[in-house]
């Protein structure tokens, strides 16, 4: 599955509190098959995933396929014990943040998980899509979905109501956390053309300077 | 058992007493602690039996299991006894983690307490 045979390798990282149920979202992504890699020394337990990504111009065409190798990182629980290690947020592109529609604590917990995401990832504004997992307990709902949108709103991420039980919203919000990441790739490439003076002109700060290779980087 | 060293029983004794309340009741841990003990619990630190009770009975799993791998028991100079320990864990249905913890154990009044108590897990930085 780890052949070279891909345009782009992918790596997300599925975030939020214990029990949201992270792995079991990462799991129906990929087919429920129990391929899992557990590396135990660093507490990483990842699953693999090919998909095709199809770019959407602004015309409307449909550009040519690309071959994505997804890497879906999960914990091993270690948050149970203590704030996750920041090398754990560094290493990857897009972040998928979970919590629980029928345990509000977890909910109200989004704003540490995203404000940690912001002090440590590649970078202060990286790709997130937010998630209110378990919408198959409807009778046990402690979040209304109104609430997680306003919240998602004010961050500006997309938010979905997902169900790892029944499989409802899965493949849509990593599909899109993939959208983000593609067009924020397709947006460094091209400022990559831009030699550094011409952007400094633009009056851009030596911190966007920074944040702007940072992005670059992480792009190869 | 009875030729091994003094310190080698009160150690590996109060390790064996340490996990089974650890696994059974965490809350009751109390018992081996003083208010002058120190808790280093993943980097943050803990005073006073009070407040590492309060940590230990907080941590966000339902269950968990020890396992130990090693342990070694030194006297010190000062009469305490100290302990290191490595092994496994698994807390509810996480996958098996390996850990560090040491303890430095003190007689006082005709009991061992634990004055210092330091936890990490065995996870190393990548990246």
């Amino acid at each position: 599955m780890s052949d070279g045979d891909y345009d782009y390798l992918i790596k997300f990282l599925a975030l939020g509190d214990s029990g949201v149920g992270k792995t079991s979202v990462l799991c129906q992504y990929t087919d429920g098959k129990f391929n899992s890699k557990f590396i135990t020394t660093v507490g990483i337990d990842f699953r693999e995933k090919r998909v095709v990504y199809r770019a959407t111009g602004p015309d409307g065409a449909v550009g040519r396929g690309q071959r994505i190798h997804l890497q879906l990182w999960d914990t091993a629980g270690q948050e149970r014990f203590r704030s996750l290690t920041t090398a754990f947020f560094r290493d990857a592109m897009g972040f998928l943040l979970l919590f629980d529609l029928t345990n509000e604590q977890s909910f109200l917990n989004v704003r540490n998980w995203i404000s940690q995401l912001q002090t440590h990832a590649y970078c202060d504004n990286p790709d997130i899509v937010l998630c209110g997992n378990k919408s198959d307990l409807e009778d046990q709902r402690a979040v209304e979905e109104e609430e997680a949108r306003a919240l998602a709103e004010k961050y500006g991420i997309p938010y979905f109501e997902t169900s790892a039980a029944d499989g409802t919203n899965i493949s849509p919000a990593i599909e899109a956390l993939l959208d983000l990441i593609m067009r924020r790739m397709e947006r460094s490439v091209d400022k990559s053309w831009i030699p550094e003076g011409v952007v400094r002109a633009n009056g851009h700060s030596s911190a966007d300077q920074l944040s702007e290779d940072r992005k670059a980087g992480c792009s190869c | 058992m009875g030729d091994k060293p003094l310190w080698e029983q009160i150690g590996s004794s109060f390790i064996q007493h340490y996990y089974q309340l650890f696994d059974n009741d965490r809350t009751q841990l109390g018992a081996i602690y003083i208010d002058a003990s120190c808790l280093t619990w993943e980097g943050q630190q803990f005073q006073g039996k009070a407040a590492i009770v309060e940590k230990l009975s907080s941590l966000p799993f339902q269950k968990i299991q020890h396992s130990i791998t090693a342990q070694d028991h030194q006297p010190t100079p000062d009469s305490c006894i100290i302990s290191m320990v490595v092994g496994q864990l698994k807390a509810d249905e996480d996958p098996i983690m390996g850990f560090h913890q040491m303890f430095l154990l003190k007689n006082i009044n005709d009991a061992w307490v634990c004055t210092n108590d330091m936890f990490r897990l065995a996870l190393h930085n990548f990246g």
